[in-house]
């Protein structure tokens, strides 16, 4: 790819964004509805974590503060899938249902990257800003302020999440070209994301070979809430770039065989 | 084309029927919002107003109006989804609203979102779960879909899935499907909207050869000008919620346009300026040409033209039915309370 | 044909219909109950994590297993949606023809939920004795008195969860948040009704608010009558007493919500 493509790529995402935005302002009803959804899911994940807590001090070896912190991560990951990922996945179900797909794959814009961000929710973001303020009281009540190096390990394990989140997506897409059933990769993200609530130290052995190395979302939660309250030292924010690196090019390599199947197979 | 042969026994009888709806105001902004909440105000949109006609057995009935008349508020009134506010209504001599299933077995309605076949699956299920529903003997059921079948071509289209199926096939089969049960009057929400030509004809032709076999009802609401000429016996006109016009198509024309068309095919040396000093120019493409001239003086200005100029054919015609229901609406334009039906 | 046949030969021709539609639909319905699946399986792994140490009020590791494994099989045969397409009937008009039908739209929802159960509640049954066949710990007694009443209080359970559903659905007729409604009460169940921890579990004064509300009536007690938490003559009365009851108040709950919702419904359209 030239040099010349990354601005144009971006100016087409920018344009989206300018269309999104001005189409979600008019739904103010809608941003209170979700927002007040939002608060309801983090209610009832802390009752959650206050009834098991009530019977155990530490889950997995992580006390409840710690477990809260990760609960904010997982707010803020999630309210990342809202905002960018699930708004355009209604969209791609039908494309590829009435064959419509075929004129989206003939543009001169990358597929992928099109497909996942044409759509956004950007009112969903404030469930990031949620779950920082979330993970950000836990560490107070924690009183162990983190090191300005582990914030930075921080920044970079929780950009790494978001990368190996979206991958998941992506190949979760391409799994979906395979059965056709598009729209139901939403229910399949989340029934596979729902273990990243809590520490993977928490599950027992197997499952957590499963979580770290298979369906790495140990990598989403554990290890960004780990490097912030000074579990995992700062070293862990490298393995977890290495992650989510690896993840993309794995996910962009599933991506490009289900599309070469599909286009190849004739729909 | 009266199978029942009783002048009094009106299958569908609108006695002063109006629907009124109470809307809520609400002024723009936060303000206007805020307001709206907590000391709600509401003005009142007459979708329907005293509207009054019968419907005798047999009858294709055709209810023309433009989007927002209350064509479809009517026709909800008829088949029991709304009460009325005021008038009363008579259907198969039950009142709609509470006449239940006696009255339900007696009618079919195919509304405009046409969604009453089962999405996923080929048409022949939607059809098997009506016979059950309306409890069609078997005998009965085997035949009616047989004729139906062939009436409207769909060999081979009633076992693949509706959602594979052409708009026009999917109305037929929602039209299949709703005369299972042989009900003897049938409502139908603008029921070629959409369709192609073919189509449109396909429908058309088969209502009209239904009813001459069985003798139903039809009462159809449209905006289609063809299926009020290539269909209905009657037409009523219906705008802001009221009838505007009741009886035959012609008879319509010949009340309210006011205007005839000469369809010319004109020889060498006619120029415009000369076709003008007998009429108004409307279309003007050598050879062809349109003329618009007063309906009384139609006749004698054919005459007095094919005289002096040299015409190689000349029809008169009346203007397109379309401009005379405009005339109908603008003339029966001004609503007492503004508003059109939700 | 007498009456009962009637209904017969029409509940018979609706579950069909709905067998064959979830058949088009069956890649969804595997996800779904997938996510039916791991909900349970992630309460059931922290739980197990908390009761290595020893039993948890009463409950051990084991207890715990055989627990989430029985709400997993009854949450699937109890648990109803159609608050969801009764919202969408309303609102996009998809009431109106079958208002218009001789048949309550009340009858296809309830053979809706019937295909769908027993599709996918012998689908959880079948995993079930699966992974019991290499777990012993989830194996459960053979009893038939006891799996007969298990059966009565599960199709109690369902029905009056459909009727919640339903009911919250007709809602739809007055407001555009009756989904959200639903929602509400889902995540209340989460605690009330015994999703995420045995009824024991939870504070006191918690459990006791709930004995007073309809939510143990719809999981826990059907759940502690498969386990056999349940046994004793005391628990047993109780427990369907409350099942009856509540059944019978959302019954009128939803009856008058039809009845209201129908004639709202003709009065300002739809």
């Amino acid at each position: 790819m030239s040099a010349r493509r990354a601005p144009r790529w971006l100016r087409v995402l920018g344009a989206l964004g300018r269309v999104n935005a001005a189409e979600e302002l008019q739904y103010r009803a809608n941003f209170v509805a979700s927002g007040l959804g939002t608060l309801f899911a983090l209610g009832t994940a802390l009752l959650t974590l206050l009834l098991f807590f009530r019977h155990t001090v530490r889950l997995g070896g992580w006390g409840f503060w710690e477990v809260v912190v990760l609960l904010g991560v997982f707010t803020s990951l999630s309210g990342v899938v809202e905002a960018v990922l699930r708004p355009g996945i209604g969209q791609l179900a039908e494309e590829v249902r009435s064959g419509e797909l075929d004129l989206v794959l003939a543009r001169p814009v990358d597929a992928q990257a099109f497909v996942s961000f044409r759509r956004l929710d950007l009112w969903r973001l404030t469930d990031v800003a949620l779950g920082l303020v979330v993970a950000g009281y836990a560490l107070v009540r924690l009183g162990r302020p983190p090191a300005p190096l582990a914030v930075v390990a921080f920044l970079v394990a929780l950009a790494s999440a978001g990368v190996v989140v979206y991958a998941l997506w992506v190949a979760l897409m391409s799994l979906a070209f395979w059965f056709v059933a598009v729209e139901n990769i939403s229910v399949l993200f989340d029934a596979l994301f729902e273990g990243a609530r809590y520490p993977v130290t928490a599950y027992p052995g197997a499952l957590r070979v499963v979580f770290v190395y298979l369906v790495p979302i140990a990598w989403t939660t554990t290890v960004p809430a780990a490097a912030l309250t000074g579990r995992l030292g700062p070293a862990t924010a490298l393995g977890a770039a290495g992650v989510g690196g690896l993840a993309l090019v794995l996910a962009r390599l599933l991506w490009r065989a289900a599309l070469r199947q599909y286009t190849g197979g004739g729909g | 084309m009266h199978f029942w042969g009783m002048a009094d026994a009106a299958a569908i009888l609108a006695d002063r029927l109006s629907k009124v709806f109470r809307v809520k105001v609400r002024a723009p902004g936060l303000r206007g919002a805020v307001q709206a909440l907590v000391r709600p105000r509401y003005r009142a949109v007459r979708a329907v107003d005293d509207v009054s006609f019968r419907v005798a057995p047999g009858e294709i009935v055709a209810f023309l109006g433009p989007n927002g008349a209350g064509k479809t508020t009517t026709l909800k009134m008829l088949t029991g989804l709304l009460f009325p506010t005021s008038g009363r209504a008579a259907v198969a001599g039950y009142m709609p609203w509470t006449g239940g299933s006696a009255f339900k077995r007696r009618i079919a309605l195919v509304l405009g979102n046409r969604q009453q076949l089962v999405w996923d699956l080929p048409a022949e299920e939607t059809f098997r779960l009506n016979r059950v529903i309306y409890d069609v003997p078997e005998a009965d059921y085997r035949a009616r879909l047989d004729e139906l079948v062939e009436l409207l071509d769909l060999g081979g289209v009633v076992d693949k899935p509706v959602r594979q199926l052409s708009l026009g096939e999917r109305m037929k089969c929602e039209l299949a499907a709703a005369l299972l049960h042989q009900p003897s009057i049938l409502f139908l929400d603008e029921p070629t909207l959409g369709l192609d030509v073919t189509a449109q004809e396909a429908i058309r032709h088969f209502l009209r050869a239904y009813r001459d076999r069985h003798g139903a009802t039809i009462l159809l609401t449209s905006h289609y000008m063809q299926d009020v000429t290539a269909l209905a016996s009657r037409v009523l006109i219906i705008s802001h919620g009221r009838l505007l016009y009741d009886g035959a198509l012609d008879a319509l024309v010949a009340r309210v346009a006011r205007t005839k068309r000469l369809e010319l095919v004109l020889g060498d040396g006619v120029t415009r300026e000369a076709l003008a000093a007998f009429g108004s120019v409307l279309d003007f493409q050598f050879p062809n040409a349109v003329l618009e001239v007063p309906r009384e003086a139609a006749a004698a200005t054919s005459a007095r033209m094919l005289a002096a100029l040299a015409v190689v054919d000349l029809s008169i015609t009346d203007p397109p039915i379309e401009e005379v229901i405009q005339r109908v609406f603008a003339l029966g334009a001004a609503p007492p309370a503004a508003g059109e039906a939700p | 044909m007498t009456a009962l046949a009637l209904w017969a030969r029409r509940y018979g021709a609706l579950i069909r219909n709905a067998w064959l539609i979830d058949l088009q639909y069956r890649a969804a319905i595997v996800l779904w109950v997938l996510w039916g699946v791991v909900e349970p399986a992630i309460a059931l792994g922290i739980w197990w994590a908390i009761a290595g140490a020893g039993p948890v009020g009463g409950y051990s590791r084991a207890d715990f297993a055989r627990y989430f494994f029985a709400l997993t099989l009854v949450n699937q045969l109890t648990l109803a949606w159609d608050s969801w397409y009764l919202d969408r009937w309303i609102r996009e008009g998809e009431l109106n023809f079958r208002l218009a039908r001789p048949l309550h739209p009340m009858h296809e929802a309830i053979a809706d939920n019937l295909a769908y159960k027993g599709r996918t509640g012998g689908t959880i049954l079948v995993l079930w004795l699966l992974v019991a066949a290499l777990w012993p710990t989830v194996r459960l007694a053979f009893d038939a008195e006891r799996w007969a009443l298990v059966g009565l209080a599960v199709a109690l359970a369902a029905a009056m969860r459909f009727l919640i559903s339903f009911t919250t659905g007709l809602l739809a007729f007055w407001t555009t948040r009756a989904t959200a409604i639903m929602e509400l009460h889902a995540g209340v169940s989460l605690f009330l009704a015994g999703r995420v921890a045995p009824l024991a579990l939870l504070p006191p004064v918690v459990a006791g608010a709930a004995a007073f509300l309809w939510f143990p009536y719809m999981l826990a007690f059907p759940v502690d009558l498969l386990t056999g938490a349940v046994q004793s003559g005391g628990a047993l009365a109780r427990g369907f007493a409350g099942q009856i009851v509540w059944l019978l108040l959302w019954l009128l709950a939803c009856r008058v919500a039809w009845r209201r919702g129908i004639r709202r419904y003709g009065a300002v359209g739809g």
